[in-house]
């Protein structure tokens, strides 16, 4: 059945279908890129963003992107720059981390502002993990009106181990106040020792559950959350407190945290669903 | 150079051994030049490996720094600290490392601004340049090596640009390697003793990669496979020659047990043999181990037994044949060998020890008429019978020796003259009381005995012995001696003479050289004419111009039994004269021959040839009648051929010897000469004279011609005439002449004739 749908997706490449890296200023100095997918100029445009500290080379969103772009939709899957100029790998979890959440949400409201300024008028922002949560952030900042719908996969807060959150944002605050440019290891995701400049550290650590499923409440746009009943990077009680505030959510059996494998196509299926859901205005 | 003929086992089987020695060492010598070369090739494989090991191994940190360079070129992190510069020391110090792109702290990385300033200074002991020179910056390729701070620097250079497309450049980056430090901690190093690698670069002095080689030295680790391969051969090598030298030992002294003593004790016995050892045999040495040898020295003693039965035989026959080579067959006495052996061993002994010495020769009186009477065996008998006598009557110790025929002899040691002729009466005494009527013999046998002898004061003079001794004898001989005669006592002087040295040798050199032997001719006249009838050639011997006469020399041919060649030598001087033609035409010759000489077939073959003078001169031949003519009927036989060819025979001395009468009847006589003792008897009135006169008449009435010899006076002369003589012959008529005489005498008138016969 596989075999079939790639064949049938190879004969039937459309000849619109175009890809292209796309750069922009995301702050002085610090240059972003993306890969622009072209697509159908009626179907509204996809915002895919990528997972903790990866790339759009992420296989999970690389072949979501190329599923999406194969369906006939335009697909932006920018790297997010971390504060590194043409950022193109993975950065370390060692390394210097002086991108806040801040800076996320502003190079996604650049992406917003590209796709906008290349003449798309929807906008769907599907994340990945961490890309998700940083989507949300975005949503719940100052999202573009471009913006109509959120799909979130394996939606994930920022995990800090077993600090506790508060004495660690305490922490953070004093420490920022220092402003000597100490760096601060932390727990963060999966990194055990995630390096980084105490108030950019705060920016992320401040989004829990709690500030999550706030955010996701709050949601201007459509939305849906798609995640495994596998996925071990959540936590345990995090889909059942997803469930219960009632956000639109979909648990795929067996699903792990990457959606790979078999699940890359429910993945597709159910991002293309809610595409479909969403009813793209028309574009012009 | 000359080879011996022959070499020694011993040394044959050492020159083996150290040719074997010697082809070993050599094998050896090639080995270990074999080896030296492949450990030459070794080590050259090992200098190449090492070489190219450190080649590799540079190569290896330029292309581990080259790709350091690269990947800190496309580092995200590395582009974000010339962007956001201010945790740069943290990406310098850790995040370089922590990322894995550097990996120790050999190497560091500095990054440098676009307009070439260092982003920040570094730690004193690893400093980098504090700006990017042109010159560094347009460096190609972007690497070099300097000697800093007492290290060998890899400096490795990249730019920064802001992606991947490198479409801004944002600064540059510094490797900087401490080269040495990481070259010595690369692995790989199997053949290079990295403790010696060393490059000579003076500091400050800057150098591309590519000119390292050129600064570079270092030391090969002696391979422990060569080392152990040349140990091992080596050490092989010598266990072989050790093993060889005490195998090619033992081999000699196997060699030597085995082979070369037993050859050697062979070849002693064998040489024993030869020098005619034969009483030590073999079999008391040791067998021997070799089969072949031990065969041979069983050979060896079989045969040197044998040879020892044949050696002990051959002695006991050449004792026999010594003994029977020095026994007279017939009588068992000494021969003639023994005593030649015998005389010049005693004759060598008296040099040492000087002794009276007496030679006593012996001689059987006319024994020759008693073989010829009796016969062989008889006189054979005769002789036994003789030497038992003689055996019998000579002392213990003294041996008798036959000469020959029917002559003995002896030599005594330790005695005196008198003792000599006390022995010598001794033997006569034996002799005459032999029986040998039982023979058959009635006449009587007696022994003449010559004795010499030699005071020991005189020993140098003891050759002479036998020569006196046979002087001796002929004295013994002469009618009226007593038939002993000891030289020096018995003898007249003349005698002595007679025989002495200078006639004998005068005699022996007119027999060897023709011309000594001169002919004088003495008329035969006939009666009553008293006319010359023919001439008797009579014999003279010319020595150192002194003329013997036949007197002196003729009882030398007698007694050294030469009358044959006595009378061949008259003949060739006879012929000689004949032949010289000058001798008168129809002058008659008489010769005188021996009988003995009649009997030889060569005589006469030259009688035959000389007779062709007889057409000139008349010969005839005048038998000597005093000999004993042994061979009666070949002797006539031969007469009668002689007359034939016109000699006439002539019974020479008739009146003296031993058979006349038989003569005349049994030879073919013309002509009987009566010997001058008859003719003195005509002068005689008794009755031998009226018994000569009476047979003279009767023989010329018989018919026989009848010359009286001698004939000295008138008185006989007449008294020959009156019984009828036809012929006289003697000085009263003519003495015998030299062949020029005659021939001038015939020549003068007839008174100067008669005037020379009256002389």
């Amino acid at each position: 059945m596989r075999a079939y749908l790639i064949c049938l997706l190879l004969s039937a490449f459309p000849a619109w279908a175009h890809a292209a890296i796309v750069h922009l200023q995301a702050r002085p100095g610090i240059q972003a890129s993306a890969e622009y997918l072209e697509g159908q100029r009626d179907k509204p445009a996809v915002l895919l963003l990528h997972g903790f500290l990866q790339t759009r080379d992420f296989p999970t969103v690389a072949t979501l992107a190329r599923g999406l772009r194969d369906a006939g939709y335009p697909v932006l899957s920018p790297t997010l720059s971390l504060n590194i100029p043409n950022r193109s790998q993975s950065l370390a979890c060692e390394a210097v981390h002086r991108h806040s959440l801040n800076d996320d949400v502003s190079e996604i409201a650049h992406w917003v502002g590209w796709l906008k300024s290349h003449g798309h008028r929807s906008i769907v922002l599907i994340g990945h993990s961490f890309g998700s949560m940083q989507l949300l952030a975005y949503l719940d900042a100052k999202p573009d009106s471009a913006v109509k719908g959120y799909f979130g996969a394996s939606l994930i807060e920022t995990r800090i181990g077993r600090t506790p959150r508060p004495s660690l944002m305490a922490q953070l605050k004093k420490q920022a106040q220092n402003a000597k440019g100490e760096l601060v290891s932390q727990q963060v995701s999966f990194c055990k020792k995630y390096l980084s400049t105490p108030d950019a550290l705060a920016t992320y650590v401040r989004w829990d559950q709690a500030r999550t499923l706030a955010a996701l409440k709050k949601s201007p746009v459509r939305m849906q959350l798609l995640m495994g009943d596998a996925d071990e990077m959540i936590g345990a009680t995090w889909i059942k407190a997803l469930e219960q505030a009632q956000i639109p959510i979909l648990v795929l059996p067996g699903a792990s945290h990457f959606m790979d494998g078999a699940h890359e196509f429910d993945l597709l299926d159910n991002a293309l669903k809610f595409l479909v859901y969403v009813q793209p205005s028309p574009s012009r | 150079m000359k080879w011996p003929e022959s070499i020694p086992i011993a040394q044959v089987a050492l020159a083996f051994i150290t040719g074997l020695m010697l082809l070993v060492s050599l094998i050896a010598a090639f080995s270990a030049y074999q080896t030296r070369n492949v450990a030459h090739e070794l080590g050259q494989d090992i200098q190449n490996a090492a070489q190219s090991e450190l080649s590799m191994a540079i190569e290896r940190i330029e292309r581990q720094t080259e790709s350091q360079a690269d990947k800190l070129s496309l580092w995200g992190e590395t582009r974000q600290q010339l962007i956001l510069p201010e945790y740069y020391t943290y990406w310098r110090d850790q995040r370089v490392y922590e990322s894995g792109i550097l990996h120790n702290h050999l190497a560091r990385a500095a990054l440098y601004e676009r307009s070439g300033l260092l982003l920040a200074p570094n730690p004193t002991k690893n400093s980098f340049p504090a700006r990017l020179t042109n010159e560094l910056l347009t460096r190609q390729p972007p690497s070099w090596l300097t000697h800093e701070a007492g290290a060998i620097v890899l400096y490795r250079l990249f730019p920064v640009y802001n992606n991947e497309e490198q479409q801004a450049l944002l600064g540059y980056g510094l490797i900087r390697l401490d080269f040495m430090a990481a070259l010595l901690s690369q692995d790989g190093f199997h053949s290079i003793d990295i403790k010696s690698v060393k490059i000579a670069l003076v500091p400050g002095k800057t150098i591309a990669p590519s000119e390292l080689k050129a600064h570079l030295s270092y030391g090969v680790l002696a391979s422990h496979g060569q080392d152990q391969f040349t140990s091992i051969l080596s050490n092989t090598l010598l266990a072989l020659f050790v093993v060889l030298l005490a195998a090619a030992l033992l081999a000699y002294t196997t060699y030597s047990r085995l082979l070369v003593r037993p050859l050697r004790q062979l070849s002693q016995d064998i040489d024993a043999m030869q020098r005619g050892h034969v009483g030590q045999p073999p079999s008391r040495s040791l067998p021997m181990r070799v089969s072949e040898l031990e065969n041979i020295r069983r050979s060896l003693h079989d045969y040197q037994l044998q040879l020892r039965e044949l050696h002990g035989s051959l002695e006991h026959q050449n004792r026999v044949f010594h003994s029977q080579a020095r026994q007279d067959a017939l009588t068992g006495c000494h021969n003639r060998r023994a005593y030649e052996e015998d005389w010049e061993h005693f004759r060598q002994g008296l040099e040492n020890s000087p002794q009276g010495v007496a030679f006593l020769l012996f001689d059987c009186d006319r024994f020759k008429t008693i073989n010829d009477t009796y016969g062989h065996t008889k006189g054979d008998r005769v002789l036994c019978l003789i030497v038992d006598a003689l055996v019998m009557a000579l002392r213990a110790n003294d041996r008798l020796y036959r000469l020959g025929g029917d002559e003995f002899a002896t030599f005594m040691s330790h005695t005196s003259p008198a003792q000599a002729r006390q022995i010598a009466q001794r033997c006569q005494s034996l002799i005459d009381a032999a029986n040998f009527k039982n023979l058959g013999i009635n006449e009587p046998i007696g022994i003449s005995i010559g004795i010499a002898y030699c005071e020991a004061e005189l020993c140098t003079t003891v050759d002479e012995l036998p020569k006196q001794a046979d002087i001796a004898m002929y004295t013994a001989k002469q009618p009226g001696r007593n038939r002993i005669a000891l030289f020096g006592e018995d003898m007249d002087r003349a005698t002595q003479t007679l025989v002495a040295s200078r006639e004998t040798s005068a005699l022996f050199q007119a027999l060897a050289a023709p011309g000594k032997i001169e002919m004088h001719y003495q008329a035969i006249y006939v009666l009553p004419e008293r006319r010359v009838d023919y001439y008797e050639a009579l014999a003279r011997i010319r020595h150192h111009d002194e003329l013997i006469m036949p007197g002196a020399f003729l009882p030398v041919v007698s007694n050294r039994r030469l009358e044959t060649e006595f009378d061949m030598a008259v003949l060739h001087q006879i012929d000689a004269d004949l032949s010289s033609g000058q001798l008168p035409p129809g002058c008659g010759i008489s010769i005188n021959l021996s009988a003995q000489s009649i009997s030889r077939s060569d005589v006469v073959s030259h009688l035959l040839e000389l007779s062709r003078h007889n057409a000139r001169h008349p010969l005839m031949l005048e038998i000597t009648e005093t000999s004993l003519i042994t061979q009666m009927s070949e002797v006539s036989s031969h007469l009668e051929m002689l007359r034939s060819v016109n000699y006439r025979i002539a019974m020479d001395d008739f009146g003296t010897g031993y058979s006349p009468l038989r003569y005349l009847a049994d030879l073919p006589v013309d002509v009987v000469k009566f010997d001058i003792s008859l003719v003195n008897k005509l002068d005689q009135d008794n009755r031998a004279g009226r018994v000569v006169t009476d047979f003279a008449r009767m023989m010329s009435e018989v018919g026989y011609s009848l010359v009286a010899e001698g004939v000295e006076t008138e008185s006989v002369l007449r008294k020959v005439e009156s019984l009828g003589i036809n012929h006289v012959q003697g000085y009263l008529l003519a003495r015998p002449l030299p062949l020029a005489e005659l021939v001038a005498s015939h020549a003068l008138p007839e008174n100067d004739k008669a005037t020379r016969k009256s002389a």
